[in-house]
């Protein structure tokens, strides 16, 4: 009996041309030198055709990023993917240490981050010159703490950071961060797990100045806050998802952002925001411009775009937390819809506010000394 | 087992019943437990929720239903998990597959060996596997620069995890079949290229299916390994995790709840398939 | 039994064997052993940046001491965790293959895919779900007050003063739940091959359905239980995810801790070195296991 191939042959030929075609494709798109299909803008290229921006969510609404694209004819590829500032950098850090270039061409990040990385060099200068509108920056955002040239950072949003409580639950008003550690709230309490604004309220509540301060001095402020974990006063600490436990009564009271509450206070009349009493915190999430960026162009319309008063109006009124662009207020107050915003302390709060910044000058040692006593108290 | 018989009496009546009714009582606990989550998210996909959360029932309706494509960013990352989950099921089944059909259908030196790496992974836990992925990713050895972490690197991962599940699965499946039915098949005058996708191929295919369709459940699934190596890539898992922080859509729900509905379909069609292939090998 | 048929049809192949492993064994050595030895590398490295990712290999044997001292409570709460959260799958567990296998009669398929189908649906999206169940004004907490078995509760240490979110049991509740399948088809899988005439047999020489039971359906079962024990205990131990959404900052996993270290905190010297410390933990309690239950090999 004839076989033309035999059985073992015909397996073998099989197998291997299986095997070829599962890693072939595999093996092709590896070695690829082509970018990965995520970017579907395509970073390349000094023209200035595409922009990729990496941010925060809910800092952009639908309109303003289609305006955008027909205002310019750039494709934009916004991708909010900025969660934490540290989760951020570590998915960064591999490239930029190493001098290789980041898919965005601006990323958004939190003034004391934004300072890390001014520090490290991994951003370069912004194209400031051919930003027009960003003369229309307010002055107390001008040569900031964190960028004292001003000339690798453009502020995308400031915030405070207070106290958010549900008056039907607490029964009465929250004026004070000591409110936070009444045992009557036990157990229901919440903290943001970004040390800066939890830890920030606290040294405020113990009269340390949070914008000066040493890890030392700040010792008496961590061990407030693992006591109250021990004694179960602090139920958890949160990300933005302390909004979540708001809503849904497993949170009384809790360290908050003030836009956040501004928005869920429009559905949920019950819940209030208040800076205390000792004073809050204030931030700015800034753009950056990674090192290596090529679509220098594409960054600086995009800037101008943000910082013209009547797009900065629309995205600060879907926002809700405070523009950095002079002249919103006005801009907002021409609607009817947005007239209310414009009158709203949470988004235009008084100069006489008593909201103060984090450290931004912490050397990386002192910030890991921070950083590792914080994770000791958040992770038990 | 000993031939020894041992007589002691039955225990009485009523405590063989109440044995037998706790057993029926727990086995459907079980099964309600098993659903509790399911009902609870298919019920809010025909919530209204009045915020960003859908988390306390306020009333119904059968908008979300009718949009459920409506927020972009969700659809984005739902289409890109699925992209990734049908590349590495393909590539992790091939590859899976023929280190079944090795290990069960030769015998040759180093199997043992084999054997020990195909466990191994799935003794790791994902945190561990995430983590060293990680780690080559960003420092890999004999290379100078970090590997960019996006969607190669995602797909890499999960073709990793699968390749193991599939091998097994299949292995369980082809085990004890009778290979001699090759041979009589050649004996009777087919050729090898016949044989293979006369007999060999329907034989081991309901294995090869259901190791694919666990593939693709774990690939849509995965959040650990995937949270490690995605660089800035979204896939459904990690934005329900964003989406946690920043507002509980309905959509949500609703794009759960269509998946759910899908893969019952495909597991009716996939048992009334494998009912009618009916059984060719003998139960050893 | 099955061995013996494998032996007798398997044949040696030649180079082909070799050949149809070949993509398996490359990819596996290539993405899980040499990155285990990297993280093998790392784990005995000194970090000297966090921010500029610089290492030397310095055999720093005291990585691993110090995450030992660190971390050493919160190991052990994991073990914990998910050993409870193990034996409650197989309480749970046992009984519904036991149910599917011997009552299932017709419905057998139906019922296993109906302990299946709720995995189709994102992990996330359950624990959301859980999240909304165990909230301070969810049905679970209102029913439990209906039934005015809250005091109870709060007695026993499930519930921290009339709350379940943020308390140990119920990470623990999420682990059980999200890993009860993979207890109930590998018990379901050997329950299956048992011969019910055996079963019947069994009955009348031991004159009881209880001593039959213990005498010749466990012990048939029991690589079903050590299969469904593995696949739930390992993964459950390095979970993240149910302290992360159900637990509070004194329930959190050595899952959790790994993550925060790579993520968060960049200290990737004792992300790797606690992570490994998992695996050999992991691995080593696998093989003694398997040695006292007496399973020949692992598949």
């Amino acid at each position: 009996m004839r076989r033309n191939l035999s059985r073992r042959q015909f397996i073998g030929r099989g197998a291997a041309f299986a095997g070829a075609v599962a890693l072939g494709p595999t093996i092709l798109a590896a070695c690829g030198g082509d970018d990965d299909d995520d970017a579907a803008g395509g970073s390349g290229g000094g023209g200035g055709n595409s922009l990729h921006v990496d941010n925060w969510p809910l800092y952009l609404d639908e309109e303003s990023a289609a305006l955008f694209e027909e205002q310019t004819g750039i494709s934009l590829t916004y991708t909010t993917v900025v969660n934490d500032n540290n989760e951020y950098f570590a998915t960064i850090q591999p490239s930029l240490s190493s001098g290789d270039k980041v898919d965005a061409d601006i990323f958004v990040l939190t003034g004391w981050m934004a300072k890390r990385l001014i520090d490290l060099g991994w951003v370069d200068e912004l194209p400031i010159a051919d930003v027009p509108n960003a003369k229309n920056l307010v002055d107390s955002l001008v040569n900031p703490a964190w960028d004292p040239t001003g000339k690798f950072s453009l502020p995308w949003q400031s915030g405070l950071t207070g106290i958010a409580y549900n008056r039907a639950a607490t029964g009465r008003e929250l004026m004070s961060v000591e409110d936070l550690f009444d045992p009557e709230f036990r157990g229901k309490i919440g903290f943001l797990l970004e040390m800066n604004d939890s830890l920030g309220l606290v040294l405020r509540a113990d009269g340390v100045d949070p914008e000066n301060v040493t890890f030392e001095q700040a010792g008496p402020a961590f061990d407030r806050v693992e006591a109250a974990v021990a004694d179960g006063q602090i139920r958890q600490f949160t990300g933005n998802d302390y909004q979540d436990d708001l809503i849904a009564g497993n949170f009384v009271a809790c360290v908050s952002w003030s836009g956040d509450v501004g928005q869920l206070a429009l559905d949920e009349p019950d819940l209030a925001f208040v800076i205390p009493d000792e004073g809050g915190m204030i931030w700015s999430d800034t753009m950056l411009m990674p090192k290596g960026t090529e679509n220098i162009e594409a960054v600086a319309e995009w800037m101008n775009f943000c910082y013209d008063p009547v797009n900065a109006a629309r995205i600060a009124a879907y926002v809700g937390f405070l523009s950095p662009v002079q002249g919103v207020q006005e801009e907002l107050r021409k609607s009817e819809d947005t007239a209310a915003l414009a009158d709203s302390e949470v988004m235009f709060p008084p100069p006489t506010a008593d909201v103060l910044a984090f450290n931004p000058n912490l050397d990386e040692e002192e910030r890991a000394l921070f950083d590792d006593r914080w994770a000791e108290i958040t992770t038990g | 087992m000993t031939a020894a018989v041992i007589q002691r009496r039955a225990a009485p009546r009523w405590l063989r019943r109440l044995g037998s009714w706790t057993l029926n009582l727990v086995a459907i606990g079980g099964f309600v437990y098993l659903f509790a989550p399911i009902f609870v998210t298919v019920l809010y996909s025909f919530n209204k929720p009045r915020g960003k959360f859908n988390l306390v029932w306020q009333e119904f309706t059968l908008d979300n239903w009718a949009d459920p494509f409506a927020q972009a960013d969700l659809t984005d990352a739902f289409v890109k998990s699925l992209q990734i989950a049908a590349i590495a099921t393909v590539i992790a089944t091939i590859i899976g597959t023929l280190m079944a059909l090795a290990l069960s259908r030769y015998r040759f030196m180093g199997s043992p060996i084999v054997n020990l790496l195909l466990i191994l992974p799935l003794t790791t836990p994902e945190i561990v596997m995430g983590a060293s992925l990680l780690n080559l990713f960003v420092d890999p050895p004999l290379f100078g620069n970090s590997v960019d972490r996006g969607f190669r690197t995602i797909l890499i991962a999960h073709i990793l995890f699968c390749v193991s599940f599939v091998a097994l699965t299949v292995k369980a499946r082809v085990r004890g079949f009778d290979w001699s039915l090759e041979d009589a098949a050649m004996d009777l005058g087919a050729r090898p290229r016949r044989v293979f996708f006369r007999v060999t191929l329907p034989l081991i295919t309901p294995g090869v299916l259901a190791a694919a369709l666990l593939s693709f459940s774990l690939s849509i699934d995965d959040y650990i390994i995937t949270l490690f190596v995605r660089g800035s890539v979204e896939t459904f898992p990690l934005f329900l995790a964003g989406a946690i922080e920043r507002g509980i859509s309905p959509q949500i729900n609703v794009l759960a709840s269509m998946v759910l509905i899908v893969s019952v379909g495909l597991l009716l069609a996939g048992t009334a398939f494998g009912r009618r292939e009916g059984r060719v090998t003998p139960p050893s | 039994m099955a061995k013996e048929t494998d032996d007798r049809t398997q044949r040696r192949g030649g180079w082909v064997p070799y050949g149809l492993l070949s993509p398996g064994v490359v990819w596996l050595a290539l993405f899980f052993l040499v990155p285990l030895l990297t993280l093998v590398r790392v784990s005995l490295s000194t970090q000297e940046s966090r921010f500029e990712q610089k290492f030397s290999f310095t055999w720093e044997f005291k990585n691993y001491s110090d995450v030992l001292s660190e971390f050493g409570d919160i190991f052990l709460r994991s073990f914990g965790y998910a050993g409870i959260a193990t034996v409650l799958c197989i309480a749970i567990g046992y009984p519904m293959a036991y149910f599917i296998a011997f009552r299932g009669g017709r419905y057998r398929n139906l019922l296993l895919g109906l302990v299946v189908v709720p995995f189709f649906t994102s992990y996330l999206v359950r624990t959301i779900a859980w999240v909304s169940i165990m909230g301070d004004e969810g049905p679970f907490l209102d029913l439990i007050r209906a039934l005015a078995l809250d005091g109870a509760l709060d007695g026993i240490g499930i519930t921290d003063n009339g709350r379940l979110l943020a308390t140990e049991w119920a990470v623990i509740g999420g682990l059980t739940y999200n890993f009860l399948p993979f207890m109930v088809l590998p018990i379901y899988v050997s329950l299956e091959k048992i011969d019910v005439a055996l079963v019947e047999a069994a009955k009348d020489l031991y004159s009881g359905a209880a001593r039959s039971f213990r005498k010749v359906t466990l012990p048939m079962s029991l690589p079903g239980v050590f299969a469904g024990t593995l696949l739930t205990f390992i993964p459950a131990s390095g979970d993240f995810i149910n302290a992360e959404f159900l637990g509070g900052p004194k329930n959190t996993m050595i899952g959790n801790v790994v993550q925060q270290q790579f993520l968060v905190q960049n200290r990737y010297t004792s992300a790797a070195a606690i992570s490994l410390i998992l695996m050999v933990i992991i691995t080593a309690g696998v093989l003694v296991y398997a040695k006292v239950l007496g399973t020949e090999d692992l598949t």
